[in-house]
């Protein structure tokens, strides 16, 4: 990582620090505090959308290991959301297990299920790899829709609030604290396993896997290990997802959702910590905006045909990732790094 | 004396009219002073994979509410402002824009789909903020909390088909067979429930179940597999686009005509014979629990008058007519709890004003008359459908057509069935 200039690191443990300036330090317990003293300023449904954010950086820095580290392209992430989200649901509303137990079983099951979907990245890679992760999502919600006597079927499931050690999180401003602790645990997570030793295999692998190969990586153990890293996120995310939505069926889990994961991890910025949280943000909040955009549009402009908003999201979307590939291929991420390096150099920046 | 006694006659007239005044005023309607409005929220998927309803849905209740506040003077004397929101038929979103509605104010909230009240209805249920849902999925209010069915559900509506199948249509000995082909939501299942809690009652047999996803481009694969069970009837619960595929691709099999093909109030819309052609969907049967475009009731002409004036294209779509309603119901609901609670307590927009709305509103609907475009609109006691009256239809030379008599729907109390919600 770039210091700024006359800030030198004397041990190894300081140059592997996350935090090794003041100003880092100062930034992240300002963050922190503005974090965690949000619920008592923000409202119930910006509280909500937050919450939503917090629980799709989870699943989207899931992806991003898988593809942005490792390079093994999926299109089922939301579907193994879905295996997390009716575990969690099964394992706490019909078998009595408690919140923090069945939050980890999500995680492990949905990585289990993760590896048997990314066997074929063995054999087969790129758009290959892609066609058959999209068959994980199809059988995945296939099985959660005919296992109704588990799942509720179309129906749905309802899922209890999740709870530990006696202590309910019923309310958005509680529930709010539980999903950024796990977000924030998540994302320490994540960077750690990309600053070590199995990061630097994934990106060797996505670099060049047979060169990668030739180095002495286990292509097999890595590529899979990815899939279950990414997989146990997604799991954990749609954990969360279900305890907050309360109520779910298939539905919750669209290829729809798969796509615009990707296309977070694409704005954001692949292969770094920061690019998920940043293009999940900035998606989240477009989203937002546009349960406004085409009703006021509408009323707007009488004089055009009714319902010429009607592909406004997709639109939007669309042309937000036509305009970053073009623009800024790297993401966000790439422009808070441009900003950084700004900001160390001022106001000398020649 | 005679100039006293006048004085004193003016005086204590003076002094009667003086305290009348408040008593007057208590008669006569509230007087809304400005910015004093009922805030409510109108969810639809104007955008989206059910936008084709979505956005003419979206638009009535809108029209519904201008015309409610500009000839009505709005609910009681008081504006109705609307929050108009697209949910994008995105459960997430769902959730969070109920969120903001209660954060904003809003005393009730209506969606136009099943789907997108099945995902606010757990954030609505534990708040207590009461939602009306233009369609509706026996999963929706049974058991009874604050959600509403503004017309009869899905699975009315397969029974209503079914019963009219059973006394008009079947002529052959035993027990027709029936096929469902169901969209994947509650759209869907309220038909399967309601096949599956009264079938053998009814005297049919379901030979089949398929379901199909709402961006479904083909269906020949499962409608091969139903064509193999012969069936009598293939009974479609689902919106517009999927069942019109459905219907083209039982044309191209042969499978149809050849059997009577039902579909729901949510699929039997003028964009079902748009999407699917008029001689594509020809002969096929509906219920729905509207009149139809032009019909002659009191409150059509209005409707139109609107309809013409700021949505031409809209003209004829049975979904206009719904959402049209829905406004109309829910003025009066605010209007009847102005009335009964005041309009201080609706005022906060806050729990208290929700449970207000709810109990001296929504369910002190008794016979309201949305101008006869529906059936009347009656809160009963461990029924919160609010309307329960469907009618079968036909497409008919491009048109939905040869209306049946109105069939009240009986109340089927799902949840006593072991299998219900599991």
């Amino acid at each position: 990582m770039d210091l700024p200039c006359g800030t030198r690191n004397y041990d190894y443990a300081r140059d592997m620090a996350v935090l090794r300036t003041r100003t880092h330090w100062a930034l992240f317990i300002a963050l922190l505090v503005i974090v965690f003293t949000a619920p008592l300023y923000l409202s119930r449904s910006s509280l909500s959308i937050a919450n939503l954010i917090g629980i799709t950086i989870i699943a989207v820095t899931g992806l991003n290991i898988l593809i942005g580290y490792c390079g093994q392209l999926s299109i089922g992430h939301a579907g193994f959301m879905a295996v997390g989200a009716y575990t969690t649901a099964i394992f706490t509303s019909k078998l009595g297990i408690p919140f923090p137990i069945s939050l980890i079983c999500s995680g492990l099951s949905a990585g289990l299920i993760g590896i048997i979907f990314g066997l074929p990245s063995v054999r087969v890679k790129g758009f290959y790899l892609a066609i058959t992760t999209i068959a994980a999502q199809f059988i995945i919600i296939w099985v959660i829709n005919h296992w109704g006597s588990a799942t509720g079927g179309f129906v749905g499931i309802s899922v209890p609030t999740a709870s530990i050690g006696g202590l309910e999180f019923d309310t958005d401003a509680r529930q709010f604290y539980l999903i950024m602790v796990v977000t924030s645990l998540c994302l320490f997570f994540a960077k750690s396993i990309a600053r070590g030793r199995i990061g630097r295999a994934f990106v060797a692998i996505r670099d060049n896997d047979l060169a990668a190969q030739v180095m002495g990586i286990n292509l097999t153990y890595y590529k899979l290990l990815a899939f279950f890293i990414g997989c146990f996120l997604a799991g954990i995310a749609g954990a969360l997802f279900a305890h907050w939505v309360g109520f779910m069926n298939a539905e919750s889990f669209t290829l729809t959702d798969s796509i615009l994961f990707i296309g977070m991890v694409v704005i954001g910025g692949l292969g770094t910590t920061i690019g998920p949280i940043l293009g999940v943000v900035a998606i989240r909040v477009l989203q937002d905006r546009l349960i406004y955009f085409s009703p006021a549009l509408e009323s707007a402009f009488p004089a055009l045909p009714s319902g010429f908003t009607v592909g406004i999201g997709p639109i939007v979307f669309g042309l937000v990732i036509i305009l970053f590939l073009i623009l800024e291929p790297r993401g966000l991420a790439h422009r808070w790094m441009l900003f950084k390096a700004a900001y160390r150099l001022w106001p000398f920046s020649y | 004396m005679k100039v006293k006694c006048t004085w004193i006659i003016a005086a204590v007239t003076l002094a009667l009219i003086l305290l009348s005044l408040p008593l007057l005023s208590a008669c006569a309607s509230p007087q809304a002073k400005p910015g004093q409005v009922l805030k409510i929220g109108m969810i639809n998927p104007a955008t989206g994979p059910a936008a084709e309803k979505g956005r003419v849905m979206m638009a009535a209740n809108v029209d519904g509410v201008k015309y409610i506040n500009d000839e009505l003077g709005g609910a009681a004397g008081y504006q109705i402002e609307v929050q108009a929101l697209d949910s994008n038929y995105d459960t997430a979103k769902v959730v969070t824009i109920v969120k903001k509605l209660m954060d904003d104010g809003c005393i009730l909230f209506t969606t136009a789909a099943s789907a997108e009240m099945s995902a606010a209805k757990d954030a609505a249920n534990k708040a207590g903020f009461p939602g009306i849902s233009c369609f509706s999925s026996p999963s929706l209010y049974r058991p009874p909390a604050h959600i509403y069915g503004q017309t009869p559900d899905y699975g009315d509506d397969a029974l209503a088909f079914a019963n009219y199948y059973m006394k008009n249509i079947w002529k052959g000995q035993g027990k027709p067979k029936f096929a469902l082909h169901l969209l994947s939501n509650p759209t869907g299942y309220g038909a399967r429930d309601a096949f599956k809690a009264k079938a053998d009652e009814l005297g049919i047999e379901v030979v089949s179940i398929d379901e199909h996803k709402d961006t479904t481009i083909s269906e020949m694969e499962s409608l091969t597999r139903i064509k193999g069970k012969n069936p009598d009837v293939l009974y479609i619960s689902s919106t517009p686009k999927p069942a019109s595929i459905i219907i083209k691709n039982a044309r191209e099999l042969g499978l149809y005509p050849g059997i009577t093909i039902g579909v729901c109030h949510a699929g039997l819309t003028k964009a079902l014979i748009d999407l699917g052609g008029s001689d594509v969907v020809e002969g096929v049967y509906g219920t729905y629990p509207t009149v139809l475009w032009g019909d002659d009731v009191p409150g059509m002409t209005k409707m139109i008058e609107y309809c013409k004036k700021y949505r031409p294209e809209y003209e004829g779509n049975a979904d206009y007519m719904g959402s049209w309603a829905q406004s109309l119901i829910v003025a009066e609901a605010l209007k009847l709890a102005v009335k009964n609670a005041g309009y201080d307590m609706l005022a906060k927009g806050d729990a208290a004003s929700w449970k207000t709305v709810e109990s001296q509103g929504i369910q002190k609907l008794n016979g309201y008359d949305v101008g006869g475009l529906h059936g009347p609109v009656s809160y009963t006691p461990g029924d919160n459908r609010l309307d329960k009256f469907n009618r079968v239809y036909k497409i008919v030379g491009g048109k939905i057509a040869q209306p049946s008599a109105w069939v009240e729907a009986p109340l089927v109390k799902y949840e006593q069935y072991d299998w219900f919600g599991k």
